[in-house]
This record gives structure tokens, C-alpha cells and sequence, in this order.
């Protein structure tokens, strides 16, 4: 392959890598979305403090594949304490509901301050450091376990909502809460299942990628507003188009800072969300009436 | 007009106690709570959220001290002028994102103030980047030198207490009942003849002219400005000294500075605290005390008396 092909290939190959954590943290987004009318602000800390909390306890002695279990599902945990702490109260008050999600968030990046400081903390590749050669193209192994387990995810999450009971109630839930309460369906217990989901799939999306780009405290603002965007590109509310939305992201920023400037990488994702709010705010797969509400 | 006369009471005492430290805290208060003001119009009064306000006092800011440095223009023209851009900044801003709502505004507004953080980091040639831009000239009046604490203090109060009477009358004015009838109902508002979508441009200039102007007057009065003290987390700190406040009320804003500048002096010592207060507060404020901090202490006082009262009566 030519030296310019070659390029561009790395590009688009570190793009789908990126852009698969990005549509992960948009689909944890979606379910809380979808369920609460709540855009929890604090979702990218989930990513931050979940692969925090594994490096952590790989730090005292915890192997590493339980300490990566234990902190996912700390996180879907935490996610539930927060939801009966602090958003069961306001109800669906989309106002409140923004700002106190954000307090979350700052929260959470205080204590993740107290705790592991503010400097970057590393944690160690799932399978090695020797980078794998795909005609021409060097990808870290970790690539693989990345793409792999969001997609694995986010196949998972598929099945569950299309295929089981629970999952059936939860979308009904999403389509109109008042109804599913009045048909029996626990729409309390849907709403803190959501916040699981949510916390469990940032946590997911965070440990993975942590091998390959260091985590701190306040990592969690960018992915979580970049998993936005992810869900607004795809358009709001759509797992499919959260998860589609993310890889698009992920290829743009990738291609921008190749052929750009990395600088206005981050810059880049916002133009494209300012973009996308003004002249489809419906995203690429939504529905236009919800935003113009 | 009582409360003025108590707020010029107090400013005088920390005035003339002389001691550096206190007046310095003030000033940066009176500095803050310009754009604060501005944000308190817009959501508290108007209902529209804005996550991007840091970036319109980083204008005011970076506007004014560009213009002294590049062009050696007199600052208080400096000052007028960037404030100025601010407002109409703020207005295209408006134009912009007021065609959104809710989550899909509150994203948007964030996305500007990140695009303009972004920028004063990356355009290195008129900003400085991340080194900032130092050797501001000082204000001065009839050759007095605003180049301390104590010689800005005067002037940043009141600059400051106008605001706040300006403000006040606004909100007590025809156009403050339209804002709240925006903020409770745009249908009904524009029912009985108010143009929402002009009426929440208006105050996002006006809000933009605020936060403009405070930024200004910051540059000035320190001398060198950098970037950091204009991002997200800045316009997050607003947003809770404007929640502390309980968003609509003049002198509720007033007091949400005060404590938000005094807490995380307070705070410093012991480190990294002051952030995880700041979640907690502004959680707690949110869920128990939509009106404010005051408000609510005051909720809990009246409810302890009343407990109180009411052992007292069984007894």
C-alpha cells in the first residue's frame, strides 16, 4: 500500500476504535433518556470512575479480571444510588434534571480527585502491548478488545430489549410511562434499571478503552459530551443511532486530527453537533416532532 | 432601596477595615456577579438554560485585552467595545440556539462555550494559548490608577450595584412579567401578544452584555488572563452560585456569589474539597431547595420551630 492509503487506513482504523467507546457512552445515554426523559450529564463519568475504581483495585492486589468485574458493576450500582438520591425527586423536570445531573458530575470528579489524585492513571493492556499488523496498518491489541466488547454490548443490549419480557416492559416504559404503570409494569424499578444499564455500559466503555488512553479524573467530561453528540448525530433516543453515531464521530475526529490539526480535534466534535442541532436536530435516524416539542 | 443602603453599609465596613485579603475576595465577587446577573435574567427569569456563559465573559475578557494590547486603544474604549461584541455575540448566539430546547439547548450552549475555550487555548498567535496574555493595562479615572484591590474596589461595587438596580427594574417591568410568561408558558405568552423567540434573544444579549462586561473589568483588573479561568468549569460555578441564589431574585444571586467565592476561599487550604461540595451543594440545592439556599435554611428553620412549638405544646 501506498504511504497516503496507509495514512488513511491508520486513520479510519483508530477512528472505529475511538468511535466505538463514544457510541457505547451514547447508548447509555439513550436508556436513561428513554425511560426518564432525563439527559444525565454525568454519564461520562461512569467511563472515568468505573475504569478508575479497576485500576484502583488492581492496585491492592485484586487480579485483574475480577477487578474489572467488580468495578463495572460498582458502577451500574452507583448509578442506581443516584438515581433514588437525586433524580427520583424531580421527577421528569428536564431543568432540574440537567443541572442536578451535572452536580452529580462534578461530584464524582471531586471525589475521583480525592482519591486517585489528579495525575493520569494507567491500566494495563488486556493482551499485551505488541501491536498487531494489518497489511501495512499497526493496531494495538487493545483495539481488538475494544471493538469486540462494545459490540458485544451492544448486541447484548439488543437482544435484551427486543428479545426478553423485561426488556419489553422497559420499552414500554420508554413509549409512554404513564400507560406502563397503569398495565403493572414497575416503572419505578424501570427507571433505577435504566440508571444500572447506564452506569454498567459507561463503566464497560471506560474500562476498555483505559489501556489505551489514560484515564484521570475529569476524562469522563469529554467522553460523556462526545457520547452525546454521538446520540444527536444518530439522532436521540435510538440505541441503533447512538452506537452509528459514535463510529461517525469517532471516523471524523480521527480523519480531522490526521489531516488537520489535533488541537481542534475536540473543537471539531462540537461544530459538528452545532451543525446537526440547526439543521437536523432529529439526528440521522430520529424522529423530528420530539425535538420541536 | 433598604437593602442598598445595608449592601453599601457592608461595603463600606470591609472598605475601611482596610485589610487586603477580605477586599480582594470582594472584588472578584462584585466581578462575578455580573455575569451571574446575566445568567440569572436568562434562566431564573426567562427559563432558558445556557452552559456556555464562561465563554462570553472569556469575550469580554480576551476582547478587551486584545484590543488594548494590539491596538493600544484607551481600555475604558476597550472595555465598551468588547463588551459590545459580547452583546451582539450573545444575541447571533441566541439567534442560533433559541430554536432548540431542553437537553438539545443546554448541549448546544455547552458546545459553544467549549468551541470558545477551544479557540482562546489553540489560536496561539492572538491569545497567547494556554501561556495567556499578560501586561493588560491597568483602569484609571482623572489619573488615579485602579491597579489594586483597594483602588478598584469603589469602582467594581459600583459598577456592580448598578447592575443590580438595572436588573431590578427590568424584572419589575412590563418586559420582566413577559419573560417569566416565556419562562412558564411560550405558547400563552405568545397568545397574549409577546414574541418569545425575540423576547429570549433580547435577554440573551443583555445576559451576554452582562458576562461581557464583568469579563472586561476582569482583564483590567488583574492585568493577564489565560484561558483556564473561562471554561466549562467556570460556567458550571455560575450556574451554582445562580441555583444557590434560587435563579430569580436579584439579591438571591447576590448572596449565591458571596458564598460560592467565600466557600472556595474557605475551602482551599484542605485541597480538593471544594469541588465535591460543589457537586453535593448544588444536587442538594437542586432537590430540596429549588429557590435558593437562603430559602431553603429558611424552610428548615421554619420547620425546626414549628417541631419545636409543637413538643412545647404537648408538654
Amino acid at each position: 500500500m501506498t504511504g497516503e492509503l496507509t495514512a488513511f487506513a491508520q486513520y479510519i482504523a483508530s477512528g472505529l476504535v475511538v468511535g466505538a467507546i463514544y457510541g457505547l457512552i451514547g447508548v447509555g445515554f439513550t436508556t436513561v433518556y428513554n425511560v426518564t426523559g432525563i439527559v444525565n450529564f454525568s454519564q461520562g463519568d461512569f467511563a472515568s470512575l468505573g475504569a478508575l475504581g479497576a485500576i484502583g483495585l488492581i492496585g491492592v492486589g485484586v487480579p485483574m479480571p475480577l477487578a474489572l468485574l467488580i468495578a463495572v458493576l460498582a458502577s451500574g450500582v452507583l448509578g442506581m444510588l443516584i438515581e433514588r438520591v437525586a433524580i427520583r425527586p424531580v421527577g421528569n423536570d428536564v431543568l432540574r434534571g440537567i443541572i442536578i445531573t451535572i452536580g452529580v458530575g462534578v461530584t464524582l470528579q471531586g471525589v475521583a480527585v480525592l482519591v486517585w489524585g489528579t495525575d493520569a492513571q494507567p491500566l494495563r493492556a488486556f493482551s499485551g502491548d505488541t501491536p498487531v499488523n494489518l497489511g501495512g496498518v499497526t493496531v494495538p491489541p487493545q483495539a481488538f478488545w475494544v471493538v469486540g466488547t462494545a459490540a458485544l454490548m451492544m448486541g447484548l443490549l439488543w437482544l435484551f430489549f427486543t428479545r426478553t419480557y423485561v426488556g419489553k416492559a422497559f420499552r414500554a416504559c420508554s413509549v409512554n410511562a404513564y400507560a406502563a404503570g397503569l398495565m403493572g409494569i414497575p416503572t419505578r424499578a424501570m427507571r433505577s434499571f435504566s440508571f444500572f444499564v447506564a452506569g454498567f455500559t459507561g463503566a464497560v466503555a471506560g474500562v476498555i478503552v483505559a489501556p489505551i488512553a489514560l484515564m484521570q479524573y475529569d476524562s469522563g467530561i469529554f467522553l460523556g459530551i462526545k457520547g452525546f453528540v454521538a446520540c444527536i448525530i444518530g439522532g436521540f433516543g435510538n440505541p441503533v443511532g447512538a452506537a452509528l453515531g459514535g463510529l461517525l464521530l469517532g471516523l471524523l475526529e480521527a480523519l480531522s486530527s490526521g489531516y488537520l490539526s489535533s488541537g481542534y480535534k475536540n473543537a471539531i466534535a462540537f461544530v459538528v453537533l452545532l451543525a446537526f442541532l440547526f439543521v437536523r436536530p432529529s439526528g440521522l435516524l430520529g424522529e423530528l416532532e420530539e425535538v420541536k416539542r | 432601596m433598604r437593602r442598598i443602603a445595608a449592601l453599601a453599609a457592608l461595603l463600606a465596613a470591609v472598605y475601611l477595615s482596610g485589610n487586603g485579603y477580605v477586599m480582594n475576595l470582594f472584588v472578584v465577587a462584585a466581578l462575578f456577579t455580573l455575569p451571574a446577573l446575566g445568567l440569572s435574567l436568562l434562566m431564573g427569569y426567562t427559563g432558558q438554560i445556557s452552559l456556555g456563559h464562561a465563554a462570553f465573559v472569556g469575550l469580554g475578557a480576551y476582547g478587551s485585552a486584545m484590543l488594548c494590547k494590539f491596538l493600544g486603544i484607551n481600555p475604558w474604549l476597550a472595555i465598551a467595545l468588547a463588551t459590545a461584541f459580547a452583546t451582539i455575540a450573545a444575541w447571533a448566539i441566541g439567534w442560533l440556539v433559541f430554536r432548540l430546547r431542553g437537553h438539545h439547548l443546554a448541549m448546544a450552549t455547552l458546545a459553544f462555550g467549549i468551541i470558545i475555550h477551544v479557540a482562546t487555548v489553540e489560536l496561539r498567535g492572538l491569545t497567547g494559548g494556554q501561556d495567556g496574555l499578560s501586561g493588560i493595562p491597568a483602569l484609571s479615572l482623572f489619573g488615579y490608577a485602579m491597579n489594586s484591590d483597594a483602588a478598584i474596589f469603589p469602582f467594581a461595587w459600583l459598577v456592580c450595584i448598578l447592575g443590580i438596580v438595572l436588573a431590578g427594574n427590568l424584572v419589575h417591568s412590563p418586559a420582566g412579567y413577559a419573560m417569566r410568561a416565556v419562562a412558564e408558558s411560550e405558547a400563552v405568552a405568545a397568545s397574549i401578544g409577546i414574541a418569545p423567540d425575540r423576547l429570549k434573544r433580547r435577554i440573551m444579549a443583555l445576559s451576554g452584555f452582562y458576562a461581557g462586561l464583568g469579563g472586561a473589568l476582569y482583564a483590567h483588573y488583574l492585568g493577564y488572563i489565560s484561558p483556564s479561568p473561562f471554561d466549562v468549569g467556570f460556567s458550571v460555578r455560575l450556574l451554582l452560585m445562580v441555583a444557590l441564589g434560587g435563579f430569580a431574585g436579584i439579591w438571591g444571586i447576590l448572596f449565591g456569589v458571596l458564598f460560592g467565592v467565600m466557600t472556595s476561599e474557605l475551602l482551599k487550604p484542605f485541597g480538593n474539597y471544594d469541588v465535591v461540595l460543589y457537586g453535593v451543594l448544588l444536587v442538594v440545592v437542586m432537590v430540596w431547595c429549588p429557590r435558593g439556599l437562603l430559602d431553603g435554611l429558611a424552610m428548615l428553620w421554619r420547620g425546626v420551630l414549628r417541631v419545636w412549638r409543637g413538643t412545647e405544646a404537648a408538654r
